[in-house]
């Protein structure tokens, strides 16, 4: 077998099998997964409590009913005009709902020691002033019961324009408005976009993008890694005689940089896989294999960079000190998200997905939110292709002659005549 | 047959010659010493043999021709940095740096199994390295040196760190690679060692070779005219005597040497007349004399 292979399948197995990588790349989606299924677990298993709540109305402007149903953000209750009838929830399931009840009081010391008693949950005050300031008082017990704010503001909005305006405007003023997205391409053809449209064209290559971007850096990151960890430990010394420098680092990098496609792999199956379940979209297969690409030449470039780094810092602490002047240029692009999304065709998007150290990322993000011309994305690859092959000629150099260096880091007009001569 | 041979190299780092016009050669079979002290470019050397660095001029030629993927796997190499994979097992660490010397798993598997019972270690195979204790890493570390059983052994202070019984374990693998027919270059400033071990040597001091040959010719060329004498009675009473250029007082012995043109014999009758003689022989300095001897007179 090839001896940069074979250093690829070294580095491959001993890498996948840290305790770090399979923590990033299982932990991340479970993650993901955990924080978009918290709330709905939390909501589906602990409904809330029935609450028992006074009022106190000094603004004299309210009547609520003895009770009401809570079902989602609906409430039901009988005989209120503008209210849905609790027969609906008749039926539905045997699901019981949590109900909360009212009791109008007119002192606030009455309230208060219902309070302390426990026959109330909570009161509320009305103030005089109520119509001009909004403001509407609760009180409970220390930090204990929470009163739902979008229940009773539906109870109040019905309240407040009961007999001035017809049902019909009533349903209105509580849910006024319901987006209907079109857009009309250059052909003249009217589009309807819903949000699956919307998540296929900006949040995919949204999405992609920073994946990118972390799994490039985690896995340009291992290879520094390894290569401060080779030269501290000296293990290198025996590694040169065996194989040459570049052979060393055409192995890191095949490596490695498989290491980073299975993570981005498993991310996407994962993101995708929940995507198309949940909003039935489709993948543009396109926009999967440009990201390959870019992942691929992204990956490259700031390996071999990293591997240069590696090789000239004299340890492992002094190479992550100087991680940051390649981690700015790659996240500058996320810095700018908000540039990029609202003037994707301006100048500064356009140098973003240009320049070789912030394009994959900022392509995959203008490519979300516009169509970019096919010969852009051209320019692009190809200015990353070139500049892929010059980076690792310059590393291939530095890390032959940083490699046996220890102690003192060399300055920089040293590099710079590394760089040129090797 | 010349297994290693360099011409006229030299090196420099930063201007300033690390290697300045060295040539020797080294033939199969032989255990050679690449001596001097700290600093004198032996490392260098080394490196530039392995091909790890490249030389600024000259030429190296290892088995008859320029160094390639082909013989470098056909050499094994003990650095004086050393340095494992520290959470790697024992086992996996040999079989993958065998394999990088270009050799099948199958049989890296079986030599590493063959060399670890030769130093009883077989039982640490599935240990992490990191586990093991820091004489046990240095004969893992010697193993990996020899696990694909390279023709030249390059072996840079193979013994520092190591206690007694160890060392002898190193040294006794060491002559058993050499009766096999290997050929083992040994570099170290530790003397003793090379005395009792090389055949030949090459002794280099700021970069350039101040000697070279085979130890016991070495020895002769350096040898004063002098006797070393171990007595009882009074080293006053010696001093008379008119063969004696002058007396080094050496702890329990001195060293006694003679005026040009007279002999040892006629000394020792004088001698046997004044003091009580415990032992006496003619000198012969040991390399670490000649090392020190050399390396005053070219600094001074």
């Amino acid at each position: 077998m090839n001896k940069s292979l074979m250093i690829a399948k070294y580095e491959f197995l001993k890498t996948v099998k840290r305790k770090e990588f399979i923590l990033m790349t299982l932990g991340f989606p479970l993650f993901f997964i955990l924080i978009m299924l918290v709330p709905l677990l939390l909501a589906g298993t602990s409904s809330p409590e029935d609450l028992n709540l006074g009022y106190i109305d000094r603004s004299n402007s309210f009547e609520f009913p003895a009770e009401i149903t809570v079902r989602g953000s609906m409430i039901f209750s009988n005989g209120i005009p503008g209210v849905t009838n609790n027969q609906e929830l008749d039926g539905t399931n045997n699901e019981k709902y949590p109900i909360i009840k009212f009791t109008q009081y007119s002192d606030v010391a009455e309230a208060k020691q219902d309070l302390g008693s426990g026959t109330l949950s909570g009161y509320l005050v009305i103030p005089e002033d109520y119509i001009k300031t909004g403001i509407v008082e609760s009180y409970v017990m220390g930090k204990g019961t929470n009163i739902p704010q979008e229940e009773l503001s539906e109870l109040l909005v019905n309240n407040l324009l009961r007999d001035k305006v017809d049902e019909e405007t009533l349903q209105r003023v509580k849910d006024p408005i319901t987006f209907k997205r079109f857009s009309i391409e250059a052909t003249g053809e009217v589009s309807e976009k819903g949000l699956t449209d919307m998540l296929e064209d900006f949040a995919l290559p949204y999405i992609t993008g920073i994946l990118l971007l972390i799994s490039i850096f985690t896995s340009s990151g291992y290879l520094l890694q390894s290569v401060a960890e080779e030269k501290e430990s000296r293990i290198i010394e025996i590694l040169l005689s065996s194989v040459t420098p570049i052979e060393m680092l055409t192995g890191k990098i095949v490596g490695l940089g498989s290491v980073g496609l299975l993570q981005i792999a498993i991310w996407l199956s994962v993101g995708f896989a929940g995507l198309i379940y949940v909003f039935a979209i489709s993948i543009n297969p396109f926009l999967l294999i440009l990201s390959l690409a870019y992942f691929i030449l992204g990956f490259l470039l700031f390996a071999s960079m990293m591997g240069a780094v590696g090789a000239i810092s004299g340890s492992m602490r002094e190479s992550q000190q100087l991680i940051p002047i390649f981690t700015f240029p790659a996240i500058a692009p996320i810095l700018f998200m908000q540039v990029l999304i609202t003037e994707p065709e301006g100048k500064l998007s356009m140098f973003f997905s240009m320049f070789p150290l912030t394009s994959p990322i900022a392509m995959l993000i203008r490519m979300g939110v516009s169509d970019v011309p096919v010969y852009q994305i051209a320019i692009s690859l190809i200015i990353l292709m070139v500049s892929v092959y010059f980076v690792i000629i310059t590393s291939a150099r530095l890390f032959r002659v940083g490699l046996l260096m220890y102690g003192k880091r060399p300055a920089i007009g040293e590099i710079v005549r590394y760089m040129k001569t090797g | 047959m010349i297994i290693l041979e360099l011409e006229h190299v030299s090196k420099s780092y930063n201007t300033k010659k690390i290697i300045n016009n060295i040539s020797f050669s080294v033939d199969q079979g032989e255990i050679f010493g690449l001596l001097g002290p700290n600093g004198a470019g032996k490392t260098t050397t080394l490196r530039m043999m392995l091909d790890i660095i490249k030389p600024e001029s000259g030429n190296i030629k290892v088995f008859g021709k320029d160094i390639d993927t082909h013989s470098k796997d056909r050499i094994g190499y003990l650095p004086e940095e050393r340095g494992l994979y520290k959470k790697s097992k024992v086992i996996e660490l040999l079989v993958y740096l065998a394999q990088l010397k270009g050799m099948t798993k199958t049989r890296a598997m079986e030599n590493t199994v063959d060399l670890l019972q030769s130093v009883e270690m077989l039982e640490h195979k599935d240990k992490k390295i990191e586990e093991l204790s820091k004489g046990m890493q240095q004969k893992i570390q010697f193993i990996a040196t020899i696990i694909h059983g390279p023709d030249l052994i390059v072996v840079d202070e193979p013994f520092s760190g190591l206690d007694p019984v160890n060392t002898q374990i190193i040294k006794n693998i060491l002559l058993e690679q050499k009766k096999g027919g290997k050929t083992i270059i040994l570099s170290t400033h530790m003397m003793e060692q090379a005395e009792a071990m090389c055949d030949r040597i090459l002794m280099i001091n700021n970069g350039m070779i101040v000697l070279n040959g085979k130890v016991g010719d070495i020895k002769n060329e350096h040898r004063n005219n002098s006797i070393f004498l171990e007595f009882e009675g009074n080293l006053s009473s010696l001093e008379g005597l008119d063969q004696i250029k002058n007396i080094i007082q050496h702890g329990t012995y001195v060293e006694i040497f003679l005026k040009d043109g007279h002999d040892v014999q006629s000394l020792i009758e004088d001698i046997v007349t004044r003091v009580r003689i415990l032992r006496i022989e003619r000198s012969t300095p040991s390399l670490n004399e000649i090392f020190i001897k050399i390396v005053k007179g070219v600094s001074s």
